[in-house]
């Protein structure tokens, strides 16, 4: 009975939302949305270098994707749902309460799911607001279709859901609350950055995380800029379907680390 | 529900931690599992409960592994030492939690923070709970499925000699209810007036198991006398073990005091005390676990 899918579920939704997780995930989703909304009122135009304003299609693109830019911040909050739990040392009382192993990373993984969904939603509406309110206040039309903004929002909204679950993968594997939230840092923040820079290994950009979600999100800002620095020509991004397959492919398999992970674990 | 312990083994690399270890924990009965330091108490406990998983051996409640039993936390419940909190949760959000996860309503938390006192202390967070405090909630997270079979490792440690008390007194009511109950020590002092059965383990090997009344072996009898010496030797040719701890002072193996006085006579020796000494469950446990250190 232990394992019953409704019990554990109800518990996970039970530890989220009893301490401040839950809290500075909202925060989260809302200052990042809030922070597309400071950029579009201060203008693409007076970024340095300056790109083209928020009534053409790529100023509307750039600022859509500077908010997928920050996937990384659901990916830690899913980290810190497993690495918590080895930190505080809950996770023995965890597996006594579920000793089949799996069946609590599930519900934790179905749990964040649905909190990944909710951050995503949050993000996207505050920034799709902002957007608006910004174009609104400037009198200028944004360079895209309502339409297209809004699917676009959408995808960024699922990326981040995404995300989420590698983050709790990540966590599952690392158990290290400190290496683990250090580990998603660098990785969306150096690791693929570096990895474009190298020419061989650029062509695999496209696959990794970051390249299918700028292909998802129709974000190229970061690798032609890149490629214009560097002199190389950028990495064709795959087209947003594929991008979208591949980072739902980098889901399931989080979600056979993060459930096998634990399996034999000696949990001291 | 009987606990079985077969052939269970542990090395973490190069060190061994329990080696070949069986014994059985009778229901209803309270066992005493006793240890030093590092003889394989807890990495026992936790591969009985899964967590840990042993080379080779199994251990069994009623027949199943703990992982395989229909319900788990409603049969065996453990208050490890390696059991945390999180420390933004409250007393009572911890309780919350693994009833839901147990499936055990708001009213089961209420009446396991009753029953452990946890309740005085429910509202505050558990970053700033008492050593005494946490093994109250360990107590009561363990006691969430009302489970028939408890494992305690070194419930006491930490504790004040009131928490002590307490705990005792908590443990016996829980015994009294004919709870299956393996508790384990490093120090005998903490179980002697509860357990009815020991286990005694070193170096992750059996050492001896069975009541705890098997334990304490014969008395001796301690007399002082003047003509030690000679009495000493007088006894031992006639076959009786002997130890001198002082020079005015023999302890006599397998004799009572009645043939210890009737010897003493014959033999024309003056007593000046003779007492019957009956080898404290302490004392038992270092002999049996010391060895020849
Ligand atoms: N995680 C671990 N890694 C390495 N050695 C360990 C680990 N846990 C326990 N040990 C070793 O196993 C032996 C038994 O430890 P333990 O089961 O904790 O003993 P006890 O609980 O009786 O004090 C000790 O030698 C200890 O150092
Ligand atoms: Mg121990």
């Amino acid at each position: 009975m232990t394992a019953l899918p409704a019990a554990l579920l109800a518990a996970e939704w039970t530890r989220l939302t009893s301490t401040r997780l839950w809290l500075w995930g909202l925060l989260a989703a809302l200052g990042s949305g809030a922070f597309v909304g400071l950029l579009a009122l201060a203008g693409p135009e007076n970024f340095t270098p300056p790109l083209p304003g928020l009534d053409t299609a790529q100023g509307t693109h750039v600022l859509l994707g500077l908010l997928g830019c920050t996937v990384f911040a659901p990916a830690l909050l899913g980290t810190v749902a497993v690495s918590s739990e080895y930190r505080h040392r809950t996770i023995t009382t965890t597996t006594l309460f579920a000793p089949r192993r799996w069946t609590w990373l599930a519900a934790k993984l179905a749990v964040y799911t649905g909190a990944g969904l909710a951050y995503g939603a949050v993000a996207a509406i505050v920034a799709g607001g902002a957007l608006f309110g910004v174009a609104v206040l400037k009198g200028i039309t944004l360079g895209l279709p309502t339409v297209t903004v809004a699917a676009l929002l959408a995808r960024i909204a699922l990326t981040m859901a995404v995300y989420t679950l590698l983050g709790v993968a990540v966590g599952a594997l690392l158990r290290n609350q400190v290496t683990a939230l250090v580990a998603v840092g660098a990785y969306f923040y150096m690791i693929e950055t570096v990895l474009m820079l190298i020419p061989g290994i650029k062509e695999l950009y496209p696959y990794l995380p970051g390249g299918a979600t700028a292909a998802l999100t129709g974000f190229t800002y970061l690798a032609d800029a890149l490629a214009g620095q560097t002199g190389t020509s950028a990495a064709h991004l795959l087209s947003a379907p594929a991008g979208a397959a591949v980072l739902v492919c980098y889901a399931l398999i989080a979600i056979a680390v993060a459930v096998a992970a634990p399996l034999r674990r000696d949990i001291m | 529900m009987n606990i079985e312990v077969r052939g269970l083994t542990k090395a973490f690399g190069p060190i061994t931690a329990v080696t070949d270890l069986s014994f059985e924990v009778e229901a209803g009965s309270v066992t005493g599992f006793l240890g030093p330091n590092g003889a394989g108490k807890s990495t026992t406990m936790r591969m009985m409960l899964g967590l840990v998983a042993p080379a080779s051996g199994t251990a069994t409640f009623g027949g199943d592994r703990y992982a395989d039993l229909p319900h788990p936390s409603a049969t065996v419940g453990a208050v490890l030492d390696s059991a945390g909190f999180h420390p933004a949760h409250t007393a009572r959000d911890h309780l919350r939690v693994y009833a839901r996860m147990g499936g055990y309503g708001t009213a089961r938390v209420n009446q396991v923070a009753d029953l452990t006192g946890v309740s005085a202390f429910a509202g505050r967070t558990t970053r700033i709970l008492s050593t005494g405090m946490r093994q109250r909630l360990s107590l009561a997270t363990a006691l969430l499925g009302d489970p028939q079979v408890l494992l305690l490792d070194e419930p006491s440690n930490g504790l004040d000699p009131e928490g002590i008390a307490w705990l005792r007194y908590f443990l016996r009511e829980l015994a009294a209810d004919g709870r299956t109950i393996l508790i384990s020590s490093h120090v005998l002092g903490k179980i002697e007036h509860m357990a009815d059965h020991v286990v005694v383990i070193r170096d992750g090997r059996l050492v001896t198991t069975g009541p705890v009344t098997g334990l304490y072996g014969s008395a001796t009898v301690l007399v002082r006398c003047a003509q030690a010496d000679r009495f000493a030797a007088e006894l031992m040719e006639s076959g009786v073990q002997v130890e001198r701890p002082r020079p005015d002072l023999l302890r006599i193996h397998g004799l009572s005091t009645a043939q210890v006085a009737t010897a003493a006579a014959s033999h024309g020796v003056t007593l000046r005390e003779i007492t019957r000494e009956q080898p404290t469950l302490e004392q038992v446990f270092l002999h049996l676990t010391g060895g020849s250190r």
